[in-house]
């Protein structure tokens, strides 16, 4: 290997771990090298090595030469919430909330949820984890079943991805667990929005499944739960989409079990590498993900690897719909500037509401109608608009705009464009 | 934005819109619905147009969707579940006719045509509109009450003064030696130009000439009044026996000596057969002979008070030597006779018509109650007056009561012929539901503080009156609507239902309101709204006035107002006018 592992101390939400180990130690792979002192979880060394440097945001690893698949299994613990908080669990399906928090609670017969749903488009990973190993993800929802004491599990499943439904309904053995077929729209994975349609529950913005007693957990965590309760192993790799703009095509690579710490550089290359000029390397999913830098690594939230072709220009002044489902406003305004577009004004959905510092939807995928922002947007001297909205809220967009002769950027346009993947528009009726 | 169910409750009788896409079988809630309240805003910018059988969301809600629509698709019929069957297709006509048919057959306060009438607040507009199936069960419900209510006081018509009008139609004038009139030709002196300025020393110069019908393609001067040439045989004004001369009028034009129209900033000059709008109550009718007075005033004088009422007293003075032949006309001679009645209909509900005049001056004025009908000598200007109400019978305004210095801005000014003709108080006087206790002149001074003083006085007035329902109407726009607004809120005030009339427009928007400014009647006749500098054009007719009355009398009746859409929309007038007639 010709690049060391940088291995972030925050991967998780909470605050940032504490190293256990100093500058020149050997690490062996599955080792523990930094632990949570308040809300977190453990991080582990992804790779055998030396620590060759402590900052306050990583640990840097010099990798050793020959790298085996061994790993140090983690200690023996008492219960399956032991386990998963020694393993150093956290949500992957990017919120990255410690999963031995998050499960320890009694549900009283409630239900975990395993969401499968891989809403943001481009992003394949779940769905081949769910297709290639259903067995794992399988026996990790039985674990939080019993961690959380659920009665009943449900696999949320987008109805599109018939080859992982099949995978999913093939492991299961026991009639408390079904498989839920789920519509293709955006953000159908939201928790909120997958207690609604799986519960008939809305949740206040502010509310956790819990308040629907319900646990929801992505399908890659629930694989690593099985891995902490059967293999000892701790979180030590992260499967990815890598996708975009690629010499070897446009069609999406998924990567298992990527050392957490490898440069985003090195999948890119491993994907064929960026052809051309690119516009922004997103880590995420199109609505959702953060424009990076190339030197960004792997962590244990990075679903997605995304590589887009450059930017539109508009020299129209630009109006910003902000949506609790979609881009915030910091996200749509990084957007307008990348395409050289002044901003006329912003409004926001009237379904966005703040939560915990940041923002969230009322109803998510839920339309409220936003024929109103669009004429205030109007009004303040918008003659094109970039809008980070959800399906729903596009259809609605989609239906007023035109109208008003205002084009329309969706902020997932140039990532979408990249791969050919119908833009975000009105959706056929 | 999609609507709570508060919002949806408030809003039962309005439209129903779906604010988003919504798919087919979806059982429609207040979510999915618009808030009505930014219907305007859509409305202007072109994302919405409500169809006329569109259905009310308290007639949508827990209904099922058939088939997916668009955000802001206004629900219909059609698109909903069993919406034909239990809801009215056509709501606003069905209810409509339903009233129609009751409408004859009763003479009642309770007799009222059911109209949502709708407001408007600071620079809104405010124009009537559509009737809704709530407000129609609501009205089955109270009327028995109302019927018992009525049958107690008395009905009975008193006639207060009896005036008749003998009309001597017109066949031809003539310039010539002497003034006479034999067998329907008028003649008029010619050397009466000379003598008649000698009334008045600032009238330097005056030319008579005649256009008939057949000959509009002439150039006129600003066209400063429309008189017609009445004279009284018998009583003083309002009553005993006036003769008039039908098919002739007498239109005044002016310039000063240096050339400059007297009505310079938005005069009437130019070819007359365009510059008029012929029928109107103000104006020739198309086959009237026009006896054109043109005079020349000192120059400098136009904006003083005394200039123009120096043209206006030598016309007077030409108009008096016809009046002095007529006079003298034997009755057997009239070729109609109009009997004008001042009725004191007890037990029916006590209305007022309140008119504001032009007062600021100049000729921004009006002289009330002349010697003869339509004349200036031995009548009181109202800015003399101070601009404090004056009441006048009805018959003392049909029989030329006020004479008016018709002002600039010609397409909403009232002139002389149209107080002589006055639609609003012909239709209320003749109207057997309701009982018009008098008409009320109220100028419009120059300064604010004049105007609030002037208002005051009026709602005083007013109060004193005991009315149960009154109508304010205006000239013109802009400055006059300051005391306008202030009228209605003065009467609302007093708890008294008031209805409102003025062109208002695009133009002429209003710049003030209050909230008891939610019954308006809109006077605009011109397709771009716009004061059209077409005299008469956008004053009040027979219509409007019919308008205004079934609205007074619906608020009288407790019929909920539906605001006015936030901007001018003349497809609500033609709505409502439509609504009157079927009545």
């Amino acid at each position: 290997m010709d690049h060391t592992f940088k291995i972030p101390l925050q991967q998780h939400i909470g605050a940032p771990c504490k190293p256990v180990v100093n500058v020149g130690d050997r690490v062996k792979r599955g080792q523990l090298i930094a632990a949570p002192e308040k809300l977190g979880a453990n991080i582990h060394a992804s790779v055998s090595g030396t620590v060759n440097a402590i900052t306050d945001e990583f640990i840097e690893i010099e990798p050793d030469k020959e790298q085996t698949e061994d790993y140090v299994p983690i200690k023996e613990t008492s219960s399956i919430i032991e386990a998963i908080k020694e393993a150093g669990i956290v949500g992957m399906g990017g919120a990255g909330f410690p999963t031995h928090v998050k499960m320890d609670v009694d549900l009283q017969g409630g239900v975990v949820i395993a969401n499968g749903v891989e809403c943001e488009p481009l992003l394949n990973h779940n769905v081949r984890q769910m297709e290639e190993e259903p067995e794992k993800i399988y026996k990790g929802i039985k674990y939080a079943m019993e961690a959380t004491n659920a009665s009943r599990a449900y696999i949320a499943i987008k109805a599109k991805n018939k080859k992982a439904v099949e995978a999913m309904k093939s492991v299961i053995d026991d009639p408390r667990i079904e498989v839920r077929e789920m519509p293709d729209i955006y953000p159908m994975g939201e928790e909120r929005a997958l207690v609604r349609e799986i519960l008939g529950m809305l949740l206040k913005p502010d509310q956790l499944p819990t308040a629907a007693k319900a646990v929801i957990s992505n399908v890659e965590t629930l694989s690593r739960i099985c891995e902490a309760v059967e293999e000892r192993k701790p979180v030590i790799s992260k499967n990815v989409t890598v996708i975009g703009r690629l010499k070897s095509g446009r069609q999406a690579h998924v990567f298992f079990d990527v050392p957490i710490g490898t440069p985003i550089t090195e999948l890119i290359n491993k994907a064929g590498g960026i052809e051309g000029e690119f516009g922004e390397i997103i880590m995420g999913g199109p609505f959702t993900g953060k424009a990076v830098d190339l030197d960004s690594v792997v962590t244990k939230t990075t679903g997605g690897i995304i590589i887009t072709d450059p930017l539109p220009r508009e020299k129209r002044k630009v109006g910003l719909l902000v949506c609790g489902c979609g881009a915030n406003e910091a996200r749509l305004r990084e957007v307008a500037e990348k395409m050289g577009a002044c901003v006329a004004g912003v409004e926001r959905c009237k379904q966005v509401v703040d939560v915990r510092g940041g923002i969230k939807c009322e109803n998510p995928g839920n339309c409220p109608g936003q024929a109103e922002k669009i004429l205030k947007l109007k009004k303040k001297g918008a003659e094109a608009l970039i809008v980070g909205t959800c399906s729903d809220c596009t259809n609605t967009v989609m239906g007023v705009a035109p109208k008003l002769k205002m084009p329309v950027y969706h902020h997932t346009d140039h990532v979408l464009r990249t791969v050919g993947h119908p833009l975000v528009r009105r959706l056929k009726k | 934005m999609s609507i709570t169910p508060e919002t949806a409750n408030q809003h039962k009788n309005d439209p129903a819109v779906v604010c988003c896409l919504t798919q087919e079988g979806t059982i429609i809630s207040p979510a999915d619905l618009e808030d009505p309240a930014i219907f305007p805003d859509l409305e202007d910018s072109g994302l919405l147009k409500i169809p006329e059988n569109v259905l009310t969301i308290g007639q949508v809600l827990g209904k099922k969707l058939l088939k997916t629509v668009d955000a802001l698709t206004p629900l219909t019929p059609d698109l909903i579940e069993g919406g034909l069957e239990e809801t009215k297709p056509e709501v606003i006509s069905e209810n409509v006719s339903a009233e129609a048919k009751a409408t004859p057959n009763v003479t009642s306060t309770g007799n009222v045509i059911k109209i949502h009438i709708e407001e408007g607040k600071g620079i809104n507009l405010e124009i009537p509109a559509i009737m809704t199936a709530a407000g129609g069960t609501e009205r089955a419900a109270e009327q028995p009450e109302r019927k018992e209510e009525i049958e107690k006081p008395k009905i009975e018509d008193r006639v207060k003064r009896t005036l008749l009008m003998r009309e001597f139609d017109v066949k031809e004038v003539r310039l010539g030696d002497e003034t006479s009139f034999e067998n329907g030709i008028l003649t008029i002196r010619k050397t009466l130009a000379q003598d008649a300025l000698k009334a008045d020393p600032l009238a330097k110069k005056m030319e008579i000439d005649i256009i008939t019908p057949d000959n509009k393609n002439v150039f006129t001067n600003t066209i400063m009044d429309v008189i017609p040439i009445a004279t009284k045989v018998e009583g003083s004004i309002g009553e005993g026996i006036t003769h008039v001369l039908s098919g002739a009028v007498v239109i005044l034009t002016g310039v000063d000596e240096s050339g400059v129209q007297v009505h310079e900033f938005g005069s009437c000059e130019g070819i007359i057969g365009e510059k008029v709008r012929f029928g109107r109550p103000g104006c020739p009718d198309e086959n009237d002979i026009m006896i054109r007075i043109h005079v020349t005033i000192q120059a400098g004088t136009g904006m003083e008070r005394r200039g123009p009422y120096a043209a206006h007293k030598v016309c007077d003075a030409v108009i008096q030597e016809i009046r002095e032949v007529l006079k003298k006309k034997d009755a057997s001679e009239a070729a109609r006779v109009i009997e004008y009645k001042d009725i004191e209909r007890l037990g029916r509900p006590r209305v007022v018509i309140v008119k504001e005049i032009m007062g600021q001056g100049a000729m921004h004025d009006n002289v009330i109650l002349p010697k003869e009908p339509a004349g200036v000598f031995g009548g009181r200007p109202n800015v003399d007056l101070g601009n404090i109400p004056v009441v006048l019978s009805p018959n003392e305004v049909r029989d030329g009561g006020i004479h008016a210095l018709t002002c600039i801005g010609p397409a909403s000014k009232e002139n002389t012929r149209h107080y002589f003709r006055e639609p609003l108080v012909n239709l209320v006087a003749e109207d057997e539901e309701v009982n018009l206790v008098g008409v009320v002149f109220v100028g419009s001074p120059q300064v604010n503080d004049e105007k609030f003083y002037v208002s005051e006085r009026l709602g005083a007035l007013i109060e004193a009156m005991g009315v149960d329902g009154a109508i304010v109407t205006t000239e013109g726009f802009g400055n006059n609507h300051i005391d306008f607004a202030s009228h209605i809120e003065q009467i609302g005030k007093r708890g008294i239902p008031v209805v409102g009339v003025t062109y208002a427009a695009y133009q002429g928007q209003l710049i003030v309101g209050n909230k008891y400014m939610d019954a308006m009647i809109e006077l605009n006749k011109d397709p771009n709204g716009m004061e059209s500098e077409i005299l008469g054009d956008n004053t009040l007719t027979r219509e409007d006035a019919e308008r205004a009355l079934a609205m007074l009398k619906a608020k009288m009746a407790g019929v909920e107002i539906k605001p006015a859409p936030k901007k001018w929309d003349q497809s609500v007038i033609e709505r409502n006018q439509k609504l009157v007639k079927k009545a």
